[in-house]
This record gives C-alpha cells, sequence and structure tokens, in this order.
C-alpha cells in the first residue's frame, strides 16, 4: 500500500519522497520542500531478505529489519534516505547501509544535539536544520521558500493539536485501539494535508456527550505499538489506552508551553518545538524529567495501570525502565514491562500476561 | 559553620596524608616485596608459553592502587569527577579535579569476575542483562556500596563524552537521577566522511560551557596556562604511549597485546599528569631493551595477530595462553592503538581547537570506512596475518559492522580473520569452551 501511494505521489504530483528511520526529525522541512517522508520502523515481522545476518542478533529487530529492507532493495521506491541520530545502532546503520552497500541512493543523518537547552545545542540543532534543508534542497533541485516552511510549520502545529485532543479524549471515541492508532500511524506515510484530514475526521467521531468508553484504561510507555496485536489483546481482555508514550506516537505529539514564534525566523520556531517535546532518552539527559512526565500523564489521564512496552535491545529505553518502574511502585500504580521484538503476532505468553494484569488492574478498581 | 569548614579540613588533611605519606609508603614496602620475590626466584625461568614478565607491570599495579586509594579519601577534600574514558579531561585537572572512571573500574571489576554479583543487584530493580556490563557493573557497584578497590568517592560532577557511545548517555542519565549531581555533555556529532564545519564549532563551543561548569564545581575557572601545561602533559603521555605499542612492530613482539590491555590503564585514568608519562617512560624503555635482546611477549612467536574491540576482559588471560601456546600474538589491538591517536592529535599551541578535533576524530565516533582503513593499516604496519574481530554483546558501536569488516579484511589484505562473540565484562554473555573451541579451529586454518 505504502509503495503504491508513493508511487502514485510521484507519478501524479512529481513528488520526491524519503525513507526515514525513527525517531525524530524535523518533518515541516521536508513538507516545506514537497518531499514526502516515508517512515521506516523496521518494519515488523520476519527480516525481508538476509542482509539481517550482516548485523548481530543483539542489534535491536528496528535496525536489522530496516538493513534487510533497504538493502534487500524494498525501498527503493524512494528517492532518499534521512538517519536521524537516535542511538547506536541507527548511528552504525547508517554507516554501514551507506558505506558497505545495501543503499546507494542520497542519504542523509539528522544529528539532533543531545541534552537540555544549551547555547551550544541550540545553535547546533539550527545549523543541522538548515543542513538538512540544503541537502533536500540538492535532492530537489529546488531551494527552500521560507514561507513554505512557515506554512508547513503550521500544518503540523494543527496535526499535532489535532493528535492531542484526540489522544487527550481518547476513551469518547467509539473507535478501537488497532483502529485508532492504525489511523495515527498513517501519518508515518501520508502526505500531511491529507493525514490531518483523516485525522480532523476522526475528532469529528468524538462522542463528547457519550459516557466514556467502558473497559480498564492502560497508560502505555514505550517505542513504538508493535505488535499490533498487543492492542487486540489488550481490547479483548476488556482494557484500553487512554494514554500513550510511545516514541513512535504520543511522544512526538509537541504541544508547545509557549508558543513559538511562527512569523519569525522559521528555523528558530523549529528549534523552540524540539525544545518543547515531550521527554525522550534519545535526546534528554534528564531521566527525571521523563519519570515525572508519564506520572504527571498517568494521573491526568485516569488510568489504571502502566504498561512499559519496550523492543528488546533498545538500550535508550531500557535504561529507563528502573527509574519508571520506582516512580509508578512509590505511586502505587500496576505496572506490567513487556519486552517483545518487532513480531507481527503475540505470543500466547504474552497475552497471557496481558490478560492476568488487566483482571488484577480491573479487581483493584473494583475492590 | 564552623563544623562544616572543620569537617572539609579534616577531609582535606587525610586525603593530603594519603596522597603524600600513606600512598608513597605502602608503594615503597609494597616495591621492596616484590624485590625479594624477584630475588628469591632469580635464575628461575618462567614456565609455560609468556616470555618474562614486564618490570613495569609491577609499577602499574602500583600506580593505580594509589590512584584508587587516593580516590577513597577525595569527596569531601578536593572536587570529584565521575569521567567518561573520552571525556576532555584536560579542562578538570587544572582545577584539582580526582577524576574517576567508572569505565575502567568496571573493567576491574570484570577482570576480577564480580560482574555477575554487581549486576544482579541491579537487575533487580529493572535494568537488563542485555545492557552495556560496563554500566551494569557501575550501576550495580553504585547501589550495593561494594567494589574491590575499597570504596569510590562519591561524584561532585559527572561529565560525559558520547564520543564513544551513546550508552555513556543513558547510564549517565541514571548516575545523575542517583546522586543529584551536575552532569555536564560533551556531545561531539558521529563523523560521517569528514565532519562539517558547524559540528566542529559545536564541539567547540560546548567545550567553553563545560569551562564555565567546572568552573563553578571547583570555585574558580581554569587559566589557559594550566589548560596549556596539562594538554602538554597528556599529548606526551599519549605520545609514549604509542611508542609502547610501536615497539611491537618488531619480531618479536616484546609484549602481548594483552599486556596492552591492562597498561592502558594510566592513559586512560591519568593521562595529563606526570606520574602517567613517567610510567610509559619506563614502560617504552623495558620494551625498547626487551627489543634489543630480542625478548618476546611469548616464547615462540609463529603468528601475529589483530584483535579489534574491547578485550573479554574476564578471560584475557585463558585467551592469550590459549593463542601462545600455539605461538600466536595478538601484537595489535583497535582499542589500544585508539588512545594513541585521539591524544596525540591534541596540541598545546592550540588546547580548545586541538581538542575539538581530537574529542572528535576517534575510532568509535567515525564511520565505517575510516575503521576499516585503521584496522588494514594496523595489520600492514604491525605485519599480521590474521585477525580476531571480537563482536562484543556489551559494545553495539563497536561491533556493528564486524561482519562486513571481516570479508573485507580478508579480501583486500589475504589474512585470516575470524569473528568471536564474546562480552567484555559478563561472563555469563561467553561460553568459554566454546569460544575457545572456535579459536583452536581458528588457529589450525594456518597450518
Amino acid at each position: 500500500m505504502r509503495k503504491a501511494y508513493v508511487a502514485r505521489q510521484r507519478e501524479a504530483l512529481g513528488r520526491k519522497s524519503v525513507a526515514v528511520l525513527p525517531v525524530h526529525y524535523p518533518k515541516e522541512i521536508l513538507t516545506a520542500m514537497d518531499v514526502l517522508a516515508v517512515e521506516l520502523w523496521g518494519p515488523p515481522g520476519s527480516p525481508r531478505g538476509p542482509e539481517a545476518g550482516r548485523l548481530q542478533t543483539y542489534v535491536c529487530a528496528v535496525v536489522r529489519n530496516a538493513l534487510a529492507f533497504m538493502a534487500g532493495g524494498h525501498a527503493d521506491v524512494v528517492d532518499a534516505a534521512l538517519f536521524p541520530h537516535t542511538c547506536d545502532s541507527v548511528q552504525g546503520l547508517a554507516t554501514l547501509v551507506t558505506d558497505f552497500g545495501g543503499w546507494s541512493k542520497p542519504s542523509f543523518v539528522f544529528q539532533h544535539p543531545k541534552g537540555p537547552t544549551r547555547a551550544s545545542a541550540r545553535k547546533f540543532l539550527i545549523a543541522e536544520l538548515r543542513a538538512l534543508a540544503a541537502w533536500l534542497g540538492t535532492l530537489t533541485g529546488r531551494p527552500l521558500d521560507v514561507e513554505a516552511l512557515r506554512r508547513a510549520i503550521r500544518l503540523h502545529r494543527a496535526i499535532d493539536e489535532t493528535k492531542a485532543r484526540v489522544l487527550a479524549r481518547r476513551e469518547r471515541l467509539p473507535l478501537s485501539d488497532r483502529e485508532l492508532y492504525e489511523a495515527l500511524r498513517r501519518g508515518e506515510w501520508l502526505w500531511p494535508e491529507e493525514h490531518l484530514d483523516e485525522l480532523r475526521e476522526l475528532e469529528g467521531k468524538l462522542a463528547l456527550d457519550a459516557p466514556p468508553r467502558a473497559g480498564v484504561p492502560l497508560m502505555v510507555t514505550g517505542y513504538v505499538p508493535e505488535p499490533m496485536a498487543l492492542l487486540d489483546a489488550l481490547d479483548d481482555a476488556g482494557a484500553y489506552v487512554v494514554r500513550d508514550d510511545w516514541a513512535a506516537v504520543g511522544r512526538r505529539v509537541v504541544v508547545p508551553r509557549c508558543a513559538p514564534d511562527l512569523d519569525g525566523d522559521p528555523f528558530e520556531a523549529l528549534a523552540t518545538l524540539y525544545y518543547e517535546a515531550p521527554e525522550c532518552p534519545t535526546r534528554s539527559l534528564d531521566q527525571e524529567a521523563r519519570t515525572r512526565r508519564l506520572l504527571s500523564l498517568y494521573d491526568e489521564s485516569g488510568a489504571r495501570g502502566v504498561i512499559v512496552h519496550e523492543p528488546k535491545f533498545c538500550e535508550p529505553e531500557a535504561f529507563d525502565v528502573p527509574a519508571i518502574k520506582r516512580a509508578f511502585a512509590e505511586r502505587g500504580a500496576p505496572l506490567l514491562y513487556l519486552e517483545t521484538e518487532l513480531e507481527t503476532e503475540l505470543s500466547g505468553q504474552t497475552t497471557t500476561r496481558l490478560e492476568a494484569f488487566v483482571e488484577m488492574v480491573g479487581a483493584r478498581r473494583a475492590a | 559553620m564552623i563544623g562544616v569548614v572543620g569537617k572539609l579540613g579534616r577531609r582535606r588533611l587525610e586525603y593530603e596524608v594519603v596522597k603524600r605519606l600513606v600512598g608513597p609508603l605502602l608503594t615503597e614496602v609494597e616495591s621492596a616485596r616484590a624485590r625479594v620475590k624477584s630475588f628469591r626466584k632469580r635464575g628461575h625461568q618462567p614456565k609455560g608459553p609468556f616470555g618474562p614478565p614486564l618490570e613495569s607491570a609491577r609499577k602499574l599495579k602500583e600506580l593505580m592502587t594509589r590512584h584508587y586509594l587516593e580516590g577513597r579519601y577525595a569527596d569531601g577534600a578536593v572536587p570529584v569527577a565521575w569521567v567518561t574514558s573520552g571525556f576532555p579531561v584536560e579542562v578538570l585537572r587544572p582545577l584539582g579535579f580526582h577524576a574517576v572512571y567508572p569505565e575502567n573500574h568496571a573493567a576491574l571489576c570484570a577482570v576480577q569476575r564480580v560482574v555477575p554479583h554487581l549486576s544482579e543487584a541491579i537487575e533487580q530493580q529493572g535494568y537488563s542483562r542485555d545492557l552495556c556490563s560496563y554500566p551494569r557493573a557501575d550501576l550495580g557497584s553504585v547501589v550495593l556500596q561494594e567494589t574491590p578497590v575499597g570504596r569510590l568517592p562519591r561524584p561532585d560532577l559527572l561529565c560525559c563524552c558520547t564520543n564513544i557511545c551513546q550508552t555513556t548517555l543513558y547510564w549517565y542519565r541514571a548516575l545523575a537521577a542517583h546522586f543529584h549531581v551536575p552532569l555536564v555533555l560533551v556531545d561531539p556529532p558521529f563523523v560521517y566522511g569528514e565532519a562539517k564545519p558547524h559540528h566542529r564549532e559545536y564541539v567547540r563551543d560546548q567545550l567553553e560551557e563545560l569551562l564555565d561548569v567546572a568552573g563553578k564545581v571547583a570555585g574558580r575557572r581554569a587559566t589557559m596556562d594550566e589548560i596549556v601545561e596539562v594538554t602538554r602533559l597528556a599529548r606526551e603521555g599519549t605520545l609514549l604511549w604509542g611508542e609502547c605499542l610501536a615497539e611491537s612492530r618488531n619480531r618479536p613482539a616484546p609484549w602481548t597485546g594483552i599486556d596492552g590491555f591492562f597498561h592502558i590503564a594510566p592513559i586512560v585514568a591519568l593521562r595529563g599528569k606526570p606520574e602517567c608519562n613517567a610510567y610509559y617512560r619506563q614502560l617504552r624503555d623495558e620494551l625498547r631493551h626487551r627489543v634489543d635482546k630480542g625478548i618476546g611477549g611469548i616464547r615462540d612467536e609463529r603468528h601475529r595477530l589483530l584483535w579489534d574491540n574491547l578485550p573479554i576482559w574476564f578471560d584475557v588471560r585463558g585467551t592469550a595462553t590459549l593463542l601462545a601456546e600455539r605461538g600466536f600474538n595478538f601484537v595489535c589491538t583497535s582499542y589500544t592503538n585508539a588512545w594513541a591517536e585521539a591524544g596525540s592529535r591534541i596540541d598545546p599551541a592550540d588546547p580548545l581547537g586541538s581538542a575539538v578535533i581530537a574529542y572528535t576524530d576517534i575510532i568509535l565516533n567515525q564511520d565505517l570506512g575510516k575503521r576499516y582503513a585503521t584496522l588494514a593499516r594496523l595489520a600492514e604496519e604491525y605485519t599480521c596475518d590474521g585477525a580476531v574481530l571480537h563482536s562484543d554483546r556489551s559494545c553495539k558501536p563497536y561491533s556493528i559492522g564486524q561482519l562486513d569488516l571481516k570479508q573485507r579484511l580478508a579480501k583486500d589484505l589475504g589474512i585470516k580473520v575470524m569473528v568471536l562473540e564474546a562480552d567484555h565484562g559478563d561472563p555469563r554473555a561467553y561460553a568459554v569452551e566454546q569460544g575457545h573451541g572456535r579459536l583452536t579451529a581458528f588457529m589450525e586454518s594456518f597450518a
């Protein structure tokens, strides 16, 4: 479906496309340059080809699968690749596949700074944003139109604001978790204006006068909602995701405390938004800030329990798990730690654990 | 207030007494004991496949013992920084910081085979065994307050540089949450191809910020003259270390690559200090003497190997013995070489500008093309006829790409290459018999 969509974008609109590895990147610049971003979160399932064998099995499935996918020619429909500087594994993939074979099309590494807002980091970030715009200019043969960037920022602001409203009232949405997250994740590859239309349609389905959805509300923090069967299992067990902090979804919805100046320098506005984004271990130095945010999400959402859902071998996420566990234990909140490997289906064992957790949380509420 | 000042004064006094009296005294006692032992063994030819032990090894032990002994009394007496191995420590030294290297400490824990015990303590808290064994060992040591070195001083400042891996970032995040002390970050962008001007500028700006933060913690800012002097010492020490390594270009190599893994400790933990340089001068002279006398690190050097990645600390001796018995010696390692290359780029004439390059362009912060070029150059300069690439479960940035590197090295250089999957710190992640079996089969392929 994505391949056909990307091809149509090129044929009908002359639009170039870029495969983007997880997690954080300034999509606004791609939109402004009329470039379609197609995110590559693996894809899930078994690696699509033998090239995954070029990486050890202790490297996360997202990166191994991406290597197999790219080197196997499955991403050839796009014109280039963008590697955000997310972790050691994505960093290694960016050199492995470009220097030692597997990806011969243009590529760019977006090296976002780590740590808190510092003068050095902000200056560097803006330089990186400009470098990305220049690279896209070479790719498309067109220089960046600053006004187009301002429009793109406004468009993505509208997308995030709509997503935030939908996610904040999720219990009033007559959709299963799978239906909701499939809709939200279409933004990983749809042209942003189309995605915004779909989100507004989704928002229109909010039944604000109706009673909230029945079931056990849970909060999830983690990397990516794969396998999607996880959502089905929760549904079957009588639970739903009332708030999420998946890096792929909720953690990328930016609701700035102070609005950036959209009429000024758009690169400054993007830098402000970068530092206003929710805490993520791939960018931040402050572990306690993440746990504070998670506790706050938990409190405001009415969740009754937390699932920490991490992919195996994901170092940025795994280092935070003990702190998250500790914080929620002190709060007296039930927590389930779940490790998956980008498989397409959920194991029976995991399903049983989910069912038991939902049952336990439900029983606590009843008591 | 008077009580606090009194306490601080007492700590300082204890620290100075240990540093100036107890440390040197213990060193003298230990040295005398070693001399007696050596005298008793005179005339005895050492058994086994190795050459005579290095005299400098005793000095190394004294040096590192004193470093950790001083550390026990450092907190409350002088500012204490916990520092990643690739951090520009030259900025901290003039301010009198006692620098603790958690990686060096974790390696020591690994050699002593206490990593499983320390790691289990934090695995109970939810840390995954898939994480690097260095942070698991150190965080376990912090939680249990146990360490083979007696005691680690509590940090006043955490100093993290991501030029070796992003793992240090997550590790130091956890340390900052535990100790509630400032965490200062130097974040050199990964170098794909050539570093861009704004990447260099970013590192330079961070070094300027570091000067401010370190100055605030220490109570004063380092002067440029002081930084120049420490930079001079650091450069000299690094060049001396490089000279020590280069002696292995001779046949036979006067020591083993495995020795190098241990003798690397001062350039990591004491870089920029006079005693570090004095040590490497002694080691270099001893190695030159061995070369002149034709004394090898192993008795019968028939094959010369390159080792890539960190060592398997808990099986260093076992691996070396297995190989030495069959005439194989690791004459160079990319890991020990990295410490000779990075610091040699720093220049007292331009301490900060050269530090930007030195701390950005290190092997683990560069693309695989440059990794390959380094390995190929080492294999040629040290006339290696084989290479062992340690696929280290605890070090993804070092290990990613090794399966391609193996093919390229074998094809381009015509040498035999094997990938050995193990772990640098956790014996639970390595089947020794299986690993030794693979190494044995590899060595048989040279027949």
